[in-house]
């Protein structure tokens, strides 16, 4: 059931479907104008910039400009995973705000002399927290006793420390008291570096 | 040659950004390698993390846990042995800290130590110091390794507590502990030669001689 059409809109129906004739020069004039328009914007610098970004670019590069750009990228790589720690703080300092100890300093650094006794050893490399347990950061000297040692640096207080002998068998160190099982199952050394006397 | 350069003019325009992706993610892998932790699962990783910030509100030293898992990643541990060990870690300082309060972060990791070779929480907090200008570094140093060597719990806190409590000072603790080392590598159990040495071991202090060895 509807409710009869009101005669005007059926005329409203009927104009709006009567196609629209428009001249060409008219169409022209309007497209002139929006064309006119969109070249006249952006006016401001930032909008010319903002325009500039968001438009599709082409731009042309030869492969030597490339190559060096490709360089310089790879030194930007390299730069980067050089100094970044991968989100793990690295150094082993506490941040200021909670150390409870003062900075030491290098002048202050205590040498310390490490021996190990292994006749029989072709390689030994002394491994600790004081270069972060990396194997391939202090090897160790081999003497004409047959002793190896290295001596190193290291600032006062608590040092863990084990040896590394043949690239495989891990030591400890049988002149210094152990460290409790961390679990890993090898025991590792303590050393107990005093500090200055002033 | 000519044919060459004419080939790569002719090579489509992504090429050279082509070329610099693959030269930049080659450059970033042996950096990649570089870092240990990579060798962690991520997951591994983010508790790492979150263990660490959790030592550090806490104002714990967190390199002693950082130096636990390098530790573990260089011995070739297993990802659930290294975030076991390094959260068994965080409690133990916490329960250092809270048993003997503001120390040292030296003490407190050899304090933790301590825990971790299986003392009691209350037998350290014997340990709180009452006076200031002490420092219990080797105290808790040799008390560790006498855990670790196997002498009976009771007998190694005795021991320890005996010569705290008399005043004994770094030069005594470590010539205790070189006198048990030396007994048990002559065939002694480490509980009779603990029992051995305390009963000979000096009340006071000495005057000079009996400073621990420089190096070894």
């Amino acid at each position: 059931m509807t409710e009869p059409e009101h005669p005007y809109v059926e005329w409203i129906v009927r104009e709006a479907r009567r196609p629209v004739v428009v001249d060409r020069a008219g169409r022209d004039r309007v497209m002139a104008a929006v064309r006119a328009e969109a070249a006249r914007r952006p006016q401001h610098l930032a909008g010319r910039i903002w325009s500039r970004l968001t438009q599709t670019q082409s731009f042309h590069l030869s492969p030597l400009v490339g190559g060096v750009l490709a360089a310089g990228l790879v030194g930007v790589g390299i730069l980067a995973g050089t100094t970044t720690n991968w989100g793990v703080r690295k150094g082993g300092q506490p941040s200021a705000d909670v150390a409870s100890q003062p900075p030491v300093s290098h002048t202050t650094d205590t040498v310390v002399k490490f021996v190990y006794a292994g006749p029989n050893a072709s390689s030994v490399s002394l491994v600790g927290d004081f270069n972060d347990w990396d194997t391939a950061k202090t090897p160790m000297e081999r003497s004409a006793n047959g002793e190896w040692t290295v001596t190193l640096p290291l600032k006062a207080g608590r040092h863990l420390y084990a040896f590394v002998v043949d690239g495989t068998t891990w030591a400890s160190d049988p002149r210094a008291p152990i460290a409790p099982g961390d679990g890993f199952g090898h025991a590792s050394s303590v050393r107990n570096v005093p500090g200055p006397v002033l | 040659m000519t044919r060459f350069f004419a080939s790569l003019r002719r090579a489509p325009r992504g090429f050279a950004s082509l070329a610099a992706g693959a030269l930049l993610l080659l450059g970033a892998l042996p950096a990649a390698g570089q870092d240990p932790f990579s060798r962690l699962d991520p997951t591994s990783r983010n508790i790492i993390d979150v263990v660490m910030d959790s030592a550090l509100v806490a104002g714990l030293p967190n390199r002693s846990i950082l130096s636990r898992a390098l530790e573990g990643i260089a011995k070739k541990a297993d990802n659930r042995r290294i975030v076991d060990a390094v959260r068994r870690r965080l409690v133990s300082l916490r329960t250092a800290r809270a048993m003997l309060g503001p120390i040292g972060d030296d003490e407190l990791e050899a304090a933790a130590s301590v825990l971790e070779a299986g003392a009691r929480p209350e037998q350290l907090e014997r340990f709180r110091r009452r006076t200031t200008g002490r420092n219990d570094l080797e105290a808790f140093t040799v008390w560790a390794d006498f855990l670790a060597r196997g002498i009976p719990k009771d007998e190694a806190f005795s021991a320890i507590n005996k010569l705290w409590q008399d005043g004994a000072d770094d030069a005594i603790f470590h010539s205790l502990w070189n006198n048990v080392q030396s007994d048990i590598l002559q065939g002694l159990s480490p509980g009779m030669a603990l029992q051995n040495r305390i009963r000979e071991a000096p009340t006071r202090p000495p005057t000079s001689a009996g400073k621990p060895p420089e190096g070894s």
